[in-house]
């Protein structure tokens, strides 16, 4: 890309894809801020007429939006947490020469693939039900009361579920940046004195560095949006117990059919998720530089 | 101190064996060259001696101890990689820092160290730099900065300067050189390059197929080789070797002759036409094309001797080198 003239072309080639993008953005959004500037609520027919920010002033004073609030970065810290740690983890023991690794590889794989829905209604149903899950029957084999994850630790069981999920993906990019690393490096911390731990925290960890900001990054944005395994489980609740912002703005808009409340909850969501962003980036961008 | 005796060590990878047995003294102060073509197993000899690799059999004494299965840092041995292996992610200063700090010195006492080292090195001027925003010279002087604050009882040097263009590696040679001359400790440097090899050592291993052909200074090695191997090895533009009837003359089954060694004159033994002819300035390489073969001649630099000239070559008797049929010199 070294004239002028192939510069314009390759601007040109970009722009449909550009203007296509632009537009799946700007339309949605757009007419999200319109409609949460409405009263329109669909159980009302007739005119929507203009609110002002009424609608805004109805949801931040929801009983149920703090805790919604609070439930959302506790979910995601929580995933970030159980994910980064126990990815590192297992892709230290993955990068291990073992019998079966490649069987092994696709085992650790295989979470990803299954559905969100899937997932959460196989570890409501099968494991964490306290009369039929396995976790009920081994508190039965040892003697102590089954415990009723869902509504006991309904926070924690989406947490625990959702983490099983994006174990895998955490794992897989941690790994093959661990297998990246100059094992002449290692050999000279090891000639260098470094015993084990000293060479993971000061060989290792740093080099993942990178990998583990990609990683917190794109769970961030997908953990902010969970739904389907909340909806599949608790329902959010017990009471709101286990209700996320997206959970929310579901339950005003379609429970409750009011289109514009459900939709200033929609631009609440996507205020807090740059918020998120910004703060991210200020910590750990700066990892994705050099 | 650093005197590191090998006895009988011996390497296998699976059933691959890749260092037969073999045994080897090194002495205190002195600057070895492991050298031999690629896949001869010197790296791995290196790597035995550094604790990096599992010896399959046989002890290594480091000043009289048994270091046999002592983990590397235990050694007390420093090694400079191919690839230099700086942590990227510090800056030159923590590099060199770094094996003080897991010795777990005192802060002031790793910072005069550090600073003396880099004034040694001539690093002072970027120590607060990543290694990479250096060159590879740069780089190259990092990595032998954190091998002299151990103050180890020998360094290891794996190939260090075949990642650095022809000028700098002259350069580097001649810097490796004076930190031995001034530091007086053992030195193990691992090379393909026999230049390097003949410039820099005391006592010259020269290894084939993980086997030790020939341990001697380099001169010796240069004048009395003792295989075909060693000869062809050893010396550059390499030896010519000639057998059958001429080899005959000389009551050997192949003789050598080193192209510094053959005097081009109007009469002579061989007679020849020029192919190739290098003029070096100082020097002129003639590739001549005799009835035994091609020949390489080392001529003065003033020889007038073009491509397509007939030429007559004459071996110089007394520096000549005789072989039997296993290649043993005679």
């Amino acid at each position: 890309m070294a004239t002028q003239a192939s510069r314009a072309a390759g601007r040109l080639m970009i722009s449909p894809a550009v203007i296509v993008l632009f537009l799946w953005m700007i339309v949605p959004l757009g007419m999200t801020i319109y409609f949460s500037f409405l009263r329109y609520n669909l159980l009302i027919p007739g005119d929507h007429a203009f609110a002002g920010f009424e609608n805004y002033q109805f949801f931040f004073t929801d009983p149920n939006f703090w805790p919604a609030l609070i439930n959302t970065l506790l979910l995601v810290g929580g995933v970030l947490l159980i994910t980064t740690v126990g990815g590192i983890l297992l892709a230290l023991l993955l990068d291990q020469p073992m019998f079966g690794q490649g069987i092994v590889r696709v085992l650790v794989i295989a979470p990803f693939f299954v559905m969100p829905t899937v997932s959460a209604l196989v570890w409501k149903n099968m494991f964490m039900n306290p009369v039929n899950g396995i976790f009920g029957w081994l508190a039965n084999v040892f003697g102590v009361p089954p415990y009723d994850f869902l509504s006991q630790a309904p926070l924690l069981s989406i947490i625990l579920i959702v983490a099983w999920q994006w174990l895998p993906f955490a794992t897989l990019i941690l790994l093959t940046a661990l297998q990246s690393l100059d094992s002449e490096q290692l050999e000279a911390a090891e000639m260098d004195g470094a015993g084990p731990f000293s060479r993971f925290f000061h060989i290792m960890l740093p080099h993942l560095s990178r990998a583990a900001t990609v990683v917190i990054l794109i769970q961030t944005i997908f953990l902010l949006s969970i739904f389907a395994e909340i909806l599949v489980t608790t329902n959010g609740g017990p009471g709101n117990a286990s209700t996320n912002l997206t959970y929310l703005v579901y339950s005003q808009s379609l429970l409750q059919y009011d289109v514009g409340l459900g939709s200033a909850g929609g631009i609440v969501a996507v205020i807090l998720a740059n918020i998120v962003a910004i703060f991210l980036m200020r910590m750990i961008g700066k990892n994705l530089e050099a | 101190m650093g005197q590191i005796e090998l006895k009988g060590v011996t390497k296998r990878f699976g059933d691959a064996e890749v260092i037969p047995p073999l045994d080897l003294q090194i002495n205190d102060g002195e600057f070895v060259v492991f050298v031999g073509p690629s896949g001869c197993g010197k790296s791995t000899l290196l790597r035995l001696i550094a604790g990096l690799e599992d010896v399959s059999g046989g002890t290594i004494n480091i000043d009289g101890r048994n270091a046999t299965d002592e983990r590397p840092a235990q050694r007390g041995l420093a090694m400079v990689f191919q690839s230099y292996a700086l942590y990227p992610h510090m800056s030159v200063r923590k590099n060199i820092a770094f094996p003080l700090k897991m010795a777990k010195m005192s802060k002031a006492e790793i910072d005069a160290k550090v600073d003396h080292a880099a004034k040694v090195l001539n690093l002072s001027s970027y120590i607060d730099r990543r290694p990479g925003q250096l060159s590879g010279g740069q780089r190259q002087r990092v990595a032998i900065g954190r091998a002299i604050v151990r103050s180890p009882k020998a360094f290891l040097f794996d190939e260090p300067l075949s990642n650095l263009d022809a000028a700098l590696r002259v350069n580097m040679r001649l810097e490796i050189s004076e930190l031995h001359n001034t530091l007086k400790t053992t030195m193990i440097y691992v090379t393909h390059d026999q230049v390097e090899a003949m410039t820099m050592a005391d006592k010259i291993v020269v290894l084939q197929a993980g086997r030790i052909e020939q341990v001697g200074s380099p001169l010796e090695l240069y004048r009395s080789p003792k295989n075909r191997f060693v000869a062809g090895f050893i010396g550059s533009p390499k030896m010519n070797f000639i057998g059958g009837a001429e080899a005959a003359k000389y009551n050997a089954f192949e003789i050598g002759v080193r192209p510094e060694h053959i005097a081009v004159g109007p009469t002579g033994d061989w007679q020849g036409r020029v192919t190739v002819s290098e003029h070096l300035g100082s020097d002129t390489f003639l590739h001549v094309e005799t009835q035994h073969g091609l020949i390489n001649v080392r001529a003065g630099g003033e020889v007038g001797v073009h491509h397509g000239d007939t030429v007559w070559l004459t071996p110089d008797r007394s520096q000549m080198h005789r072989f039997d049929q296993q290649g043993h010199a005679l």
